[in-house]
């Protein structure tokens, strides 16, 4: 007996591993499969969630998809929100199955819940779904008119979506028309919605002529605006960003009306008000306005930059864009862009770039020491920044030169390897801008040659040699040893130079440097084996050949000043990027239009033709290259080619 | 003693453990009257179902868990989905409907074909007997092919939902052909 059980339940055991190995070997999808269909509650539970989980680790799970459906209808709200989450990122993989929830949702859509209702019908228009979409009409009606704000306003979203799927049944059932009445609702969350539906809807549009904002919805928008939650308050801005006031005096009230809004917590609101009066500015006339917005402007900016890093990042962004337009806004903050040690790189980087675009002649020298210490931090990639942030400032403002050179020289004698070069190609640029100025600093620099050795420092070395030959007593010394290891420099642009410098230096003091410029020349065109380098070594040898005077008066005349190109972002595109401040495309610097494929077939931006798109980003980043500092007029003049090329 | 075992584990493991019925049958026979009826016992307004209802009735202190699935053309495909663990299946037939009986037993043959309903009661419920001209439930049999089903525990009872007739002597067999199983 006792024996005859024992046998039973060892089969039973069994059975019970034949079936565990069986799931395991069908994966996790097929138990869970089992287990979604389970007589138990609990166990259903579980599963869906183990679903959800699975599916936000990006686990395929759009094979559970009818047995995660089945139990949708349940009263366990927390169920029901994740299993509606499972629809909204699987409805579109399986339209054809989508039917089977529409009894649930059109119940839940007339729950005696609200939150029920409104997770019913914002649900029903995220599955983005055309199947869905006749079933969807009737409820969204009902939900249009609920006595309850949460269901009207969500309801009021919902829309949009139907208008995004299919805009004829949108306009046939008076969504819209319901919408436009919606923005007289006595809760404001249901107006701050309407609003954003329908801007929605009008960019849709292919006319805009879903709505249009007049004086009297003005009013009642900016009545509004005081309660909204900060996305109504956004969205209500917005739209009152694109309206143009009827007169003078109508632009300063709402411009008056939102100033509170920069006092917002959230940065968001902040931007889009300062968008707003910047916007606005071409409205308003009066000069006390004026400056009063732009003084209340200020705090609010520079509150932000206490808060979190990614916040503060973007806020610089922005930052960046409005100094643009109000190059003196933030003159006398200066201070508070001074980077911290424990500043992520990312913000040190904008902060710098502010820091050169607010800089004035008045705080100047304190900048310099500042960007001095920044100078001997150890991220190699800051250090080059600033040290090109002194070089900018030295040519911009012409008494701060002597100083900055000081602060180049102090630099150099840390000897520290990377600050050595990044400050060669600093000098160099100061050189170029003031010409004969700086001559007694010329022979310092030559007794860094033998630490000098990234490309760049080298052929900005060699170029000061060749440009100041006489003031520094050993120069053939120097040229001569360089030529030696002439085959073995990494980059041509250190031969070009070192070639041009040793013509220079021929054409100053022809007895000295003649072995010199014959060994140079002989060297490039005859061992060299990039033809760049040839060929410049040809035309020289032909200009020395044929002139030794006309080779003096080519290569050896005044240059043309370099300039720094301040105004990083062409009119054209800064407009833009005013209209869009607090937006994506102002922390890109690229306007939307370029990567919001709807907007771009709009302007007519071909987006599938990569060789425009190319360009115009090309372009934009040429742009964005000069705020990161680097003076591109500077790098094509500097070796005194261009004068060569015009001779020819 | 291998089955008090597991009834004392099933005791403990598995407090709520439903009888789960599927209730089908073509669109319009009646199948979410019918669920509600036995719900709460009251005629509600039914709009066409697309998808699905469930609900849980009790009866003789007997938890059931019922869905009524569409009964739409499009609907009917995926029935299948939903047959995994039942222990008995509703069928829902208008009486009336004399065009559609023939569709009504395809329908119930291709589903009783199936290998996941091979051990599930039948209960036809011959629906709608308060309209004039109703078949009775022996034409509906007939016209079912009910009287040739080999393998199955099957009955048949005519029903009213909207007056509440017949369900109750149904749902008395449905209990017993599922103890009985």
């Amino acid at each position: 007996m006792m024996n005859a059980a024992i046998q039973t339940n060892i089969a039973r055991l069994q059975i019970m591993k034949a079936k565990v190995l069986a799931a395991l070997r069908k994966g996790e999808n097929y138990e869970l499969k089992t287990e979604l269909n389970s007589e138990y509650k609990e166990r259903r539970k579980e599963a869906v969630r183990r679903v959800i989980a699975n599916m936000t680790v990006g686990k395929d799970v759009s094979g559970l998809f009818t047995d995660v459906l089945k139990n949708m209808h349940t009263d366990d709200l927390e169920i029901k929100k994740l299993i509606y989450l499972y629809l909204i990122n699987y409805a579109k993989t399986q339209p054809d199955l989508v039917i089977l929830a529409i009894n649930t949702f059109v119940k839940d859509a007339e729950d005696s819940n609200p939150l029920i209702r409104a997770l019913a019908i914002r649900t029903m228009g995220c599955l983005h779904v055309q199947e869905v979409l006749d079933y969807l009409c009737d409820p969204l009606r009902k939900c249009l008119k609920d006595s309850n704000p949460y269901v009207r306003k969500t309801a009021v979203m919902c829309v949009a979506k139907v208008y995004d799927l299919n805009a004829e049944v949108a306009e046939e059932n008076g969504f819209i028309d319901s919408v436009r009445e919606s923005l007289s609702d006595s809760n404001t969350m249901v107006v701050s919605n309407a609003v954003s539906t329908l801007v929605e809807m009008n960019d849709m549009a292919p006319n805009q002529d879903i709505w249009k904002l007049d004086p009297g919805m003005v009013g009642k928008l900016l009545t509004a605006i005081n309660e909204c939650i900060e996305w109504g308050q956004i969205a209500i801005l917005e739209t009152l960003v694109e309206y143009a006031p009827r007169d003078e005096k109508e632009a300063e009230n709402i411009c008056e009306r939102v100033l509170p809004r920069l006092q917002h917590a959230n940065g968001s609101v902040v931007l889009t008000t300062v968008r707003l009066l910047l916007k606005y500015e071409k409205y308003v006339r009066r000069a006390d306005l004026l400056s009063q917005f732009s003084k209340k402007m200020v705090p609010p900016l520079i509150t932000l930059l206490s808060s979190e890093p990614e916040i503060q990042y973007v806020a610089l962004r922005n930052i960046n864009i409005i100094l643009q337009r109000h190059p003196t806004l933030l003159s006398k903050e200066i201070r508070v862009f001074f980077c911290r040690y424990n500043d992520p790189i990312y913000v040190k980087y904008e902060k710098l770039d502010v820091l050169v675009r607010i800089c004035s002649e008045r705080n100047v020298e304190p900048l310099l020491n500042e960007l001095k210490e920044y100078a001997k931090e150890v991220d190699v990639d800051f250090v080059s920044r600033a040290v090109q942030a002194i070089s900018r400032l030295a040519i911009r403002y012409e008494s701060a030169a002597e100083k900055a050179v000081k602060v180049l020289q102090e630099l150099l004698q840390t000897k520290i390897n990377h600050i050595i070069q990044n400050a060669m190609v600093a000098f160099q640029e100061v050189l170029r801008r003031y010409p004969n100025r700086f001559d007694s600093v010329v022979e310092g620099l030559c007794e860094y040659i033998d630490e000098v050795d990234e490309p760049d420092a080298r052929a900005a070395l060699f170029w000061i040699v060749g440009e100041y030959s006489e003031h520094v007593a050993n120069v053939s010394n120097i040229l001569t040893s360089s030529l030696e290891s002439f085959l073995e420099e990494k980059d041509e642009c250190v031969q070009l130079a070192l070639v041009s410098a040793s013509v220079k230096f021929f054409l100053k003091s022809p007895q000295k440097g003649q072995s010199l410029v014959l060994k140079a020349l002989q060297t490039a065109t005859e061992k060299c084996a990039n033809p760049d380098v040839r060929d410049r070594a040809y035309i020289y040898w032909r200009l020395l050949s044929a002139d030794p005077n006309a080779a003096r008066s080519v290569v050896l005349i005044d240059k043309p000043p370099i300039e720094l190109d301040d105004a990083d972002l062409s009119p054209q595109l800064l407009e833009e990027l005013v209209n869009e401040l607090g937006c994506v495309s102002s922390v890109l610097q690229k306007p939307a239009k370029l990567f919001v494929y709807k907007l771009a077939e709009k302007a007519g931006v071909p987006r599938d033709s990569d060789a425009t798109g190319m360009g115009l980003e090309e372009a934009d980043s040429a742009v964005a290259g000069g705020s990161g500092g680097s003076t591109s007029g500077i790098d094509t003049t500097n070796e005194g080619e261009p004068e060569l090329l015009i001779s020819f | 003693m291998g089955n008090w075992f597991s009834s004392i584990f099933q005791g403990i493991l598995g407090g709520d453990k439903d009888v789960r019925i599927l209730i089908l049958g073509l669109d319009g026979a009646g199948k979410t009257t019918i669920l509600y009826r036995m719900q709460i016992g009251e005629v509600v307004s039914t709009i066409p179902t697309i998808g699905f209802n469930v609900e849980t009735v009790s009866y003789k202190n007997i938890k059931f868990q019922v869905w009524d699935l569409g009964g739409q053309t499009s609907i009917r495909p995926y029935w299948r989905c939903y047959y995994a663990n039942t222990d008995a299946v509703i069928y829902v037939v208008d009486s009336c409907d004399r065009d559609r009986i023939g569709t009504s037993r395809d329908e119930l043959a291709s589903m009783l074909s199936e290998d996941e309903l091979r051990q599930s009661v039948l209960l036809v419920f011959a629906n709608k007997q308060d309209m004039k001209g109703a078949m009775s439930a022996a034409e509906v049999s007939e016209a079912l092919g009910l009287p040739r089903l080999k393998n199955r525990q099957w009955g048949i009872y005519k029903t009213s939902a909207l007056k509440g007739e017949g369900l109750s002597e149904g749902l008395d067999w449905l209990v017993n052909a599922i103890q009985r199983k």
